[in-house]
């Protein structure tokens, strides 16, 4: 569970997001126009940026927990990967997860490598497991990012617009994973993707005018997506199949 | 295969090179502690082959260093200005001539460590002004605070006698001569520190040089490991630059070698380039050595040639993709 308190977050001195108070239960979806805070919000809730106000998790302020305690109850799935080092196979990339879970300076233990195993097969991605990261197509990236996920084995997983750069086919297979997870984690989701939300089928916070409107449900109705967005919907049909 | 017989190469260098010089070694005598051979080779060349070793590892450690946590190829003491740091450092100490200042360690070490560290502290400070992640400015300041280095040293050498001038100008071009075994005994302790640290903290370098968010959120303290890494090789290179003076290129050439020939993340990267910035810099001193016979060529005149076009070839190579 996550509670935020009087929430303020601020860039280049300009207020992005005001007196947020919100209590995340479960799972969560944020919506918001381009620009609106979406990103912002999460990055707070990792605590990546400053912010005012506080973040509980489970009780305890997230300033509290050490860097490797917060690695064990959150973890964050970015839109796409970047980055420098690019000689990594998947294997070895999928093994980072467990890097708060490893004793300093040790290397990872066969347990570490047990669980990386078998978090590539439930992804369906063992096969990959020896290729560099760079050579795979965005859909495998994100399913290699995912399983990084997964080893650390947090509570909590933040996903950025995971499907911003992929394909109707890949759209759907990412999704189909986070509704599987959906039972043995926590997920938070912030996306453009109106399909992928409804599909999702989680409680949403929309963005707008730098507060949050909350809806249980109801969310995904015509008028009201008409009303939030200004533009025309025909009954959404959330189905993948 | 070629990668196999350029490391079996640079040993047979390794071993070879104490023998490598103006005077010819005769290995009959060396077990006579009295004559010319002995004293030469235990004394000049064994310490040398050390010292060079160290500087090798030290320039090569500290590249493959400020590369990935900078996340830049470009990126080496050498091109952030912290090396010039420590020869205006340096050179400000011969200047005003201080001998030994505390416990015997040489005022000219002190000021070059202090040169290097005061440079590093200055680049972390303007780094806030530059938005996150904007590595090619912070380049772009090591370059300036060098060429503002380079200009401070002109009136250093403005201001001094035709001496100092002398000893200041042998300096700046790096030379790897020593006698007697303090200084390669010194910088093995530094050059083992700066190994022992950065192989302590390899998981957290593999994860830095995938992304610094992605480190943190995945439990590396980021700015504890990038500041206690960054002083450590600050510390070695202003001890290093002190005694030998600047030797450039190093830093830049090795990692990227090492990554040509032995692709893997960069925790699978520290030892390799450890010793081939070891083996590395004893070719040149032993090529320099081997050269003339009258006077021997700085080995700073020797990596920058080298250096230069792999330079150039590095930035060509990198606009392509």
């Amino acid at each position: 569970m996550i509670e935020l308190k009087n929430l303020r977050c601020e860039f280049d001195d300009k207020t992005i997001l005001e007196n947020i108070n919100l209590t995340i239960d479960k799972h969560l979806s944020i919506l918001g126009a381009n620009g609106s805070g979406k990103s912002t919000l999460a990055k707070a809730i990792c605590s990546l940026i400053e912010f005012h106000g506080e973040i509980f998790i489970d009780g305890k302020n997230i300033h509290s927990l050490s860097l490797k305690e917060k690695a064990k109850t959150l973890s964050y799935i970015p839109a796409k990967l970047e980055m420098y080092d690019t000689f990594i196979s998947v294997e070895e990339f999928v093994l980072l997860g467990r890097f708060a879970h490893k004793k300093s300076f040790f290397d990872y233990s066969t347990k570490d490598k047990n669980i990386t195993k078998q978090t590539l097969e439930f992804l369906k991605i063992d096969h990959l497991k020896k290729h560099r990261i760079d050579s795979l197509s965005s859909g495998e990236q994100q399913l290699a990012l995912i399983a990084q996920s997964l080893t650390q084995q947090s509570e909590i997983i933040i996903f950025d617009e995971p499907t911003a750069n992929l394909d109707p086919h890949n759209t759907k297979i990412i999704a189909e994973h986070i509704k599987g997870l959906k039972e043995y984690h926590s997920i938070i989701l912030i996306t453009h993707d109106i399909h992928l939300a409804s599909f999702l089928d989680s409680p949403v916070a929309f963005i707008k005018n730098k507060s949050i409107i909350y809806y249980e449900n109801e969310f995904f109705k015509d008028e009201n997506l008409e009303e939030l967005y200004g533009v025309k919907f025909n009954s959404l049909v959330a189905q993948y199949d | 295969m070629i990668r196999y017989i350029l490391w079996i190469l640079l040993i047979f260098i390794l071993l070879v090179s104490p023998f490598v010089g103006a005077v010819d070694i005769h290995i009959m005598e060396l077990m006579d502690f009295n004559s010319l051979s002995s004293y030469i080779f235990f004394d000049l060349r064994l310490p040398r082959v050390l010292f060079a070793f160290c500087a090798g590892v030290i320039l090569a450690l500290s590249g493959l260093l400020f590369q990935t946590l900078f996340r830049n190829a470009l990126m080496t003491p050498y091109t952030l200005g912290i090396s010039s740091g420590a020869v205006l450092g340096a050179g400000i100490a011969i200047k005003l001539g201080l001998g030994s200042l505390f416990f015997g360690i040489g005022a000219i070490s002190i000021f070059g460590f202090l040169g290097a560290i005061l440079t590093v502290f200055l680049l972390i400070y303007l780094s806030r002004f530059l938005k996150s992640a904007q590595h090619e400015s912070l380049l772009l300041l090591g370059i300036a605070l060098s060429l503002f280095y380079t200009s401070a040293l002109m009136i250093v050498f403005y201001l001094g006698s035709a001496m100092q001038n002398d000893i200041l100008i042998r300096f700046t071009m790096g030379s790897l001569s020593v006698i007697g075994w303090q200084s390669p005994i010194t910088l093995g302790i530094i050059s083992s520190i700066l190994f022992l640290s950065i192989y302590r903290y390899r998981f957290e370098l593999q994860l830095l040089s995938i992304s610094q968010t992605q480190a943190n959120l995945k439990g590396v303290n980021t700015k504890h490991v990038s500041l206690v890494l960054l002083i450590i090789s600050s510390f070695a290179i202003g001890t290093l630059v002190s005694i030998s003076g600047p030797i450039g290129f190093i830093g830049l050439i090795v990692p990227h070698i090492i990554t040509k020939i032995h692709p893997a993340t960069v925790n699978k990267r520290i030892i390799k380039t450890a010793l081939f910035g070891g083996f590395f810099l004893v070719l040149c001193d032993t090529i320099t050595r081997s050269l003339s016979t009258q006077s021997e060529l700085p080995i700073g005149i020797v990596t920058a040639l080298v250096g230069g076009p792999f330079f150039i070839y590095l930035i060509i190579t990198k606009d392509k993709k």
